[in-house]
């Protein structure tokens, strides 16, 4: 009975296997299209900037950020953090790039693709696809490369305007100006490393897949509003991939995605929980522990349902830039959106960090969530930097009490599960504290 | 108050309080605007006769308020910037120039302005990389900066007010590089601390009042009589230093520390403005272009196809060879603040270029207190027998 009970915890998407299945398939034809002499470039997490241009190109994109979390899961980044240590890489620094600059150095020793590594592994890039979006690390890491790999490096421009600044009229079709000659360059470049003209048609169409799936995925995380909330955070992160990265051919991701919406439909329709008693509605942020995923299983077991997450991870709230004619013009306008989407509200607000922190002060109000788990990064600034900020705001300005459990994404003895757990009982008196508090001051929820 | 200490005394005096001549002029009338790390643009403010004011940390102040709003593991600098801020030591600005100088920076940025909401607040957006687009966005960035500051104000920044603040800030960066050729003789007759202490008092008072302050001190020092003694001479490469602590004890340790390549040194100061027909271009081109902290992307060759790794360090470390040889440099302290990213990445690569060169060097990393240097001390100490 107990057995059964555990595996009832979280009551996971049917739709969510195959989905994942597909995405997990990245790795294997990154791998076979290096053998049949396809390029593939290792690309960071980028917004959709650079995806489009990628797959319009017939380049097999893999993404070291995901396979840190992919040798996390599987027990073999100790290996390639030791290895990155020992190369005079600083120990502070990132899990996801300490353990792909380890996997490098020893893929460059042995000559080929290590036999430990999971999923098939990571083939070797003819080129280093960067972004600054967000994490501006991230580019010395794919030049840290250079000691091992002879692909060249291309970092994709994202402005990060404050959100005062924003405000200008001016200011947005700057910045796309800017981003839209950014984009051309990278064309031309990508042109010449590949010896072939851009299909523009094909950029067209693969944009406005991107952007399809993308807002479908969106619609499916605005049903998560419904109570009981009919999807578990361990679900949305299963599926990102689809959309964040974008893993995958995105028509076969749409079709995956529009069965998961009728699935999740149907579960609030019927007013099927993720979790069986649903009693607190969590939101997490950011990072989860990738190797210790099955503390949110006992976390259900207590009536925790982890409505919404990882802002980072969300695709932006949909925009009509259909009338758009070009296609990288309408590429800038979708990922400025996404960094950008909640600056009027943030500033109305005089909340000035308007993407990480502000989010998750509407969504806590519009998901109704009773606490938060927030995971601070050892080696992760960027996921971190805002969360005391989310903290205090959180608590101060609605009322929701949050939990603070810090973590790494890759190192698993940075995170204390046993500790964790003993933390979530004090939440638990908050969080029932708090929902007094809510309504004693006429909050919604 | 009148200003009696001359050359080298003022400056440890602006050094030791190094709020007090800017609060001196505010209450005599002038604004005073912080500005974090080396990328607002100086001339803007200069150009609108408003002190510049450097946001630093204090090394020697426990963090108590920031704790609050930032997570320990960031930069302890910047955590500490902050924490002054919300300890109210830096309430006598009139405002602040933030900027996109790095992840935590950008970040810090707005939760400055969300806790201590200044009267006046621009966030300067610093694109990553040096491509020509970046340099125009970055001329758009200068623009709404001066706009902003003209708005507040209520000044115009006439092209010829903003050409005199160019030359004035130029005149400061020549200043500098004279007092930097001061350290090339062996001994050198200024030392690292001392450096150090100038560079952090011309950035808590008006450059005009540098240049004339900059001017003593170069006469000074040429003048001295009590020279230092011959020691192994070393750089020091990494993350900011604004407190001697760490020069004094590589100092104290048996060396002279005669170049640096940080952000209250050379590299805040070497790279002048260009002359161009419209200023906003050379200004655009300084700050993004030539200032060489590794918070940018910089690549050998524009849109190569393959990557050379010599030849891509020779491109981003170059000027440190440059630095090695006419600083007559016996070898490199790389020193970096935990949790600097930006610093982190670049270490494997500057110590591969000084292998490359035949440099020595050794790499610390501190968590910007002096309580954690000591046990450094032993490390430079085992460095400096190598070197003989």
């Amino acid at each position: 009975m107990m057995e059964q009970k555990k595996k009832k915890a979280i009551n996971r998407l049917q739709t969510m296997y195959p989905l994942r299945a597909n995405i997990d398939k990245m790795y294997e034809r990154g791998v076979e299209a290096s053998k049949t002499g396809k390029p593939t470039a290792w690309c960071m997490v980028n917004w959709w900037e650079a995806d489009p241009i990628l797959k319009a190109m017939d380049v097999e994109v893999v993404y070291p950020e995901n396979y840190g979390a992919v040798c996390a899961a599987f027990g073999t980044a100790p290996a390639y953090l030791d290895r990155s240590d020992a190369d005079g890489f600083p120990t502070h620094m990132c899990g996801y790039a300490r353990n792909c600059i380890g996997y490098t150095s020893r893929m460059t020793e042995l000559g080929q693709i290590p036999p430990e590594a999971p999923m098939g592994g990571m083939a070797k890039p003819f080129l280093l696809l960067c972004s600054g979006a967000l994490c501006d690390a991230r580019y010395k890491w794919f030049q840290a490369l250079g000691r091992y790999l002879d692909a060249p490096v291309w970092t994709v421009e994202i402005p990060h305007i404050g959100v005062a600044e924003s405000q200008d009229p001016a200011t947005r079709a700057q910045v796309i100006k800017f981003m839209v000659k950014e984009l051309g360059e990278f064309v031309k470049f990508m042109e010449r490393m590949l010896n072939k003209k851009m299909d523009w048609d094909k950029l067209a169409e693969v944009t406005d897949d991107l952007i399809k799936v993308n807002r479908l995925w969106h619609e499916i995380n605005e049903l998560r509003k419904a109570r009981p909330c009919p999807m578990h955070s361990r679900d949305f992160w299963s599926c990102m991939n689809a959309s964040l990265y974008p893993a995958g051919d995105p028509k076969e991701s749409l079709k995956l995605y529009q069965d998961m919406y009728t699935e999740v439909k149907d579960r609030v329709d019927k007013k099927i929980g993720a979790v069986a008693n649903e009693k607190y509605r969590m939101l997490f942020a950011e990072l989860p522990p990738w190797h210790d995923l099955k503390i949110f299983d006992e976390l259900a077991d207590r009536g925790w349902n982890f409505v919404v997450e990882s802002w980072a991870y969300h695709p932006a709230k949909p925009i009509d830039t259909t009338k758009v004619s070009n296609p990288l013009e309408r590429i800038a306008a979708e990922t400025y959106h996404w960094l950008t989407g909640y600056f009027d509200e943030a500033y109305k607000a005089k909340e000035y960090m308007g993407y990480f922190a502000y989010p998750y002060l509407e969504w806590a109000r519009t998901y109704q969530c009773d606490g938060g788990l927030l995971h601070p990064l050892l080696t992760c600034r960027t996921a971190t930097n805002h969360l005391m900020l989310i903290q205090d705001r959180l608590l101060n300005k609605l009322k929701v009490p949050t939990l603070v459990a810090e973590g790494d994404i890759v190192d698993l003895k940075l995170f204390n599960h046993a500790e964790t757990m003993r933390k979530a009982e004090t939440l638990e008196e908050m969080m029932d504290h708090y929902k007094q508090k809510r309504r004693d001051e006429g909050l919604e929820w | 108050m009148v200003v009696n200490r001359k050359g080298i005394e003022r400056i440890k005096e602006i050094y030791q309080d190094r709020a007090s001549r800017a609060q001196e002029l505010k209450a005599g009338g002038k604004q005073v605007m912080g500005y974090l790390c080396i990328y607002p643009v100086l001339e803007m403010l200069t150009a609108l006769d408003i002190v510049p004011f450097r946001i630093l940390g204090q090394m020697s102040e426990p963090i108590t308020k920031a704790d609050a709003c930032l997570p320990t593991i960031v930069c302890p600098f910047i955590r500490s910037t902050l924490d002054l801020g919300l300890k109210g030591k830096y309430d006598f600005m009139d405002g602040v120039v933030m900027a996109h100088v790095c992840d935590v920076g950008e970040k810090t940025s707005h939760i400055w302005r969300t806790y201590l909401n200044p009267p006046y607040y621009y966030f300067l957006d610093v694109p990553h990389t040096t491509h020509l687009a970046a340099q125009e966005q970055m001329k758009e960035q200068i623009k709404t900066l001066r706009q902003t500051l003209e708005d507040f104000t209520g000044k115009k920044i006439t092209a010829a007010k903003l050409k005199q603040a160019i030359d004035l800030h130029n005149q400061q960066r020549a200043l500098v590089r004279e007092l930097y050729d001061l350290r090339k003789p062996d001994p050198p007759l200024i030392s690292g601390a001392e450096t150090l202490q100038t560079m952090v008092a011309l950035m808590s008072i008006p450059v005009a009042e540098g240049n004339d302050l900059l001017k003593q001190v170069i006469s000074e020092v040429k003048q001295r009589k009590n020279k230092l003694s011959k020691k192994p001479r070393l750089l020091i490469w990494g993350s900011i230093i604004d407190n001697v602590a760490l020069v004094e004890m590589i100092e104290s340790a048996g060396a002279n520390v005669v170049m640096d390549d940080i952000c209250v040194g050379s590299r805040a100061f070497f790279p002048a403005v260009a002359q161009t027909d419209d200023p906003l271009d050379g200004l655009a081109y300084r700050y993004l272009v030539e200032l060489k902290c590794p918070r940018t992307f910089r690549e050998a060759t524009y849109g190569e196809t393959k990557k050379d790794y010599i030849q891509d360090l020779e491109s981003r470390f170059g000027y440190i060879k440059e630095y090695i040889r006419d600083w007559n440099v016996n070898g490199v302290i790389l020193q970096a603040v935990r949790y600097c990213d930006i610093h982190g990445y670049e270490v494997p690569a500057v110590r591969d270029y000084l292998d490359h060169i035949g440099t020595p060097h050794i790499y610390l990393e501190h968590d910007y207190s002096e309580a954690a240097l000591a046990p450094l001390r032993t490390r430079v100490q085992a460095f400096l027998e190598l070197l003989g």
